[in-house]
């Protein structure tokens, strides 16, 4: 890992050649027979105080590319470095829980399901209260204050802290969620399918209060959706995956307007717009068959099969990462392609 | 009730009028369906959208009679017309009864939003395809076999020859939405009721089942009610909107109507409240505020006056809103419909 270049100094967190292989177990002796690929060769940066958006369909990888950044995972080859509070840069790579605690506090998740995620017999007051226990830091007194404090900056009534989840709303568990990342006062903030599970008028609503609090705080955030509406609102810069790997990387505006890659072009056009007009002038890109499998992907390009553009070279040679004009595109025909955004 | 049977235009399928559901929770009364009425003609697709609670699922499951045992109250009329001057009423009829039997899986095809819990984990797709065929069609179990090949053929899956006696589980979510819907289609039904069909599936299968939708129901002309809460999909699949908010029907008018010229304040925030593509994205989601009320507690007057930002004190929150007509297809729910300041699109 030698040859890595420096982190700069706007950046937060680095990501180079992250990969992630699961084995596959197979018969009686569990002998392994392959393995899955679920992240292969993602390199990217987030800059300080940016949203960066990780889209893709399920079994993409994007999820995995979270939890391996929050070493939930370990990794199974490539780097993750992190700014610290102090300024100084942490390899995470390599790190054990022991060494990750302090790190812990600095960086956080929010969940999908705000059902799941937040267990039905603890409290508010410890539910949110938790990460400042085993942090140790603070007194029980200070720990209730701190946990009222919370509440009120996600908009949720300070006298809340001894209830219990089952007396809240989807949008307002959420929001207890958002309370609980937020109590070590994290840099950074991952959120995967975040409000994918909220109805349209309150997944609304705790956008606005992430934003606010990113405002507040300098938050820096990771979002992981498929909603690409929710994408291009949010976001500063998005990362498209496709099976494990990263096909399209750069600025949104630019990204959406006029994708390089096949696939953007492809998601982007999938997406039911609030537009009926849209329909009858029947432009949709509609994809055949399926993701492809990680376990067993197809050689070249793992998007050949389903993409309209695919020549011989794409079914035998898998596409490097290439610069054009300021983004990251995997693809042998980026330049020749003229493919359609959205917008104007 | 004093209901008048009058017959149905030719035209019409399915008609609901004043449909009420309620449930008895020992936390109180759920009025979950709250005089309910809206039509399906013949060869058109239905969408009806609304946030969690507002009983759009409730509406459906009342028509194909499948409302849970807690159910305290469940009246109004519910007429189904099959073919024209073939009226049936379907209102009142028991969940076993041998009418609405005959009907389910038949004349009226459903699909669930969770392929996997609502096919069976035991059965063979083929298996659960051939029984709905053989319980509703004279037919030998051979043919049935073939017709359940066929119907997988004609949703495009893949090898149906293989397919046919695969497992759910040996299946994509994609691909069981996909048997599913052929599981609907078997006996031809003349009404498919779609709940929530894609809310579980990526972008780019979303985009597969709607135009395979889309596809079927020009083909053999049926009707569909789709249940949605995405306001893109609704434009992308529906003829005719129905807008629901706490077990009422708010407003209802063509696609276009709906999202060009909405008529209520729920409509209008809602669109407002769902990032577009393509747009600038520096403003802030307009939001609307506060939330769904709890179902035991719906607000007096208008239901929605709590949260909107017209509401005029002593008359939104006092007085039930009358249901004002604007053309022949749209009709709002709101004392300020027609007085809105006009809407920058």
């Amino acid at each position: 890992m030698s040859d890595m270049t420096p982190v700069p100094d706007d950046v937060l967190l680095s990501v180079n050649g992250l990969k992630k292989y699961f084995p596959i177990n197979h018969g009686w002796l569990q002998r392994q027979v392959g393995e899955v690929k679920a992240v292969d060769d993602v390199t990217f940066d987030i800059k300080k105080g940016e949203t960066f958006g990780l889209v893709g369909e399920s079994g993409s990888g994007k999820s995995t590319v979270a939890r391996l950044i929050l070493r939930a995972y370990t990794l199974t080859d490539g780097s993750i470095r992190f700014r610290r509070a102090d300024d100084s840069i942490t390899e995470l790579g390599g790190l054990d829980e022991k060494q990750l605690r302090p790190i812990r506090s600095e960086m956080q998740m929010i969940f999908q399901d705000p059902y799941s995620s937040l267990d039905p017999r603890m409290r508010l007051l410890d539910l949110i209260g938790e990460p400042l226990v085993i942090q140790g830091k603070l007194t029980k007194d200070e720990i209730r204050d701190r946990v009222q404090e919370l509440l009120g900056l996600v908009g949720l009534r300070p006298e809340y802290v001894m209830r219990y989840p089952h007396a809240f709303s989807g949008g307002q568990r959420q929001r207890i969620g958002i309370a609980r990342a937020l109590a070590l006062n994290p840099s950074f903030i991952a959120a995967d399918e975040a409000v994918s599970a909220l109805d349209v008028s309150v997944a609304a609503q705790n956008i606005n209060l992430l934003q606010d609090l990113q405002e507040k705080f300098g938050l820096t955030y990771m979002f992981i959706t498929h909603d690409l509406g929710m994408v291009e609102h949010i976001s500063d810069r998005i990362g498209v995956m496709y099976v494990g790997r990263m096909v399209e990387l750069g600025d949104t505006a630019e990204i959406f307007r006029k994708p390089l890659h096949p696939y953007t072009e492809a998601l982007l056009s999938a997406v039911p717009q609030p537009d009926p007009r849209r329909r009858k002038e029947g432009k949709r890109i509609i994809l055949k068959g399926e993701i492809a499998d990680p376990a067993n992907p197809p050689s070249g390009c793992a998007f050949n099969p389903r993409c309209p553009y695919a020549t011989d070279l794409c079914r035998t040679t898998i596409p490097a990462l290439r610069e054009i004009s300021g983004r990251q595109v995997r693809c042998h025909h980026a330049e020749e392609l003229d493919l359609t955004g959205v917008g104007e | 009730m004093t209901n008048t049977t009058t017959n149905l235009p030719p035209e019409r399928l399915l008609e609901l009028k004043d449909v009420n559901v309620q449930f008895e929770l020992r936390e109180g009364t759920v009025r979950a369906v709250n005089g309910v009425s809206y039509h399906v003609n013949r060869g058109e697709v239905l969408g009806i959208v609304g946030e969690s609670g507002s009983g759009k699922s409730v509406t459906v499951r009342s028509i194909m009679r499948l409302l849970p045992k807690n159910t305290s109250r469940d009246d109004g009329s519910i007429l189904f017309q099959p073919k024209p001057g073939e009226e049936i009423r379907i209102d009142g009829l028991s969940s076993k009864s041998k009418k609405i039997r005959d009907l389910r899986g038949d004349a009226i095809g459903m699909i669930f939003q969770e392929p996997m819990t609502a096919l069976s984990p035991v059965h063979t797709i083929g298996t659960q395809i051939m029984r709905t065929i053989l319980l509703h069609r004279n037919c030998s179990k051979k043919e049935a076999r073939e017709r359940a090949i066929e119907l997988l053929r004609k949703v495009q899956l893949p090898r149906p020859e293989q397919l046919v006696d695969n497992y759910p589980h040996q299946l994509s979510g994609g691909m069981r939405q996909r048997a599913m819907i052929a599981l609907a289609l078997s006996c031809d039904p003349v009404l498919l009721i779609a709940d929530e069909p894609t809310t579980a599936l990526d972008v780019t299968t979303e985009a597969q089942i709607l135009d395979l939708l889309r596809e079927l129901q020009a083909e053999t002309g049926m009707s569909i009610i789709f249940i949605t809460h995405n306001f893109g999909v609704v434009a992308d699949i529906a003829d005719r909107v129905a807008v629901m908010y706490l077990g009422q029907v708010v407003e209802t008018g063509t696609v276009d109507d709906i999202f060009y010229n909405p008529q209520h304040p729920y409509t209008r925030a809602l669109l407002q409240s769902v990032p577009r593509l393509g747009q600038s994205p520096v403003h802030r989601l307009k939001t609307i505020p506060g939330m769904v009320p709890d179902p035991f507690n719906v607000p007096r007057g208008c239901t929605f006056n709590p949260r909107c930002e017209f509401a005029v004190q002593g008359t939104c929150n006092v007085e039930v809103p009358p249901l004002v007509r604007f053309s022949d297809d749209q009709q709002a729910r709101c004392h300020l419909a027609g007085k809105l300041p006009q809407e920058v699109a």
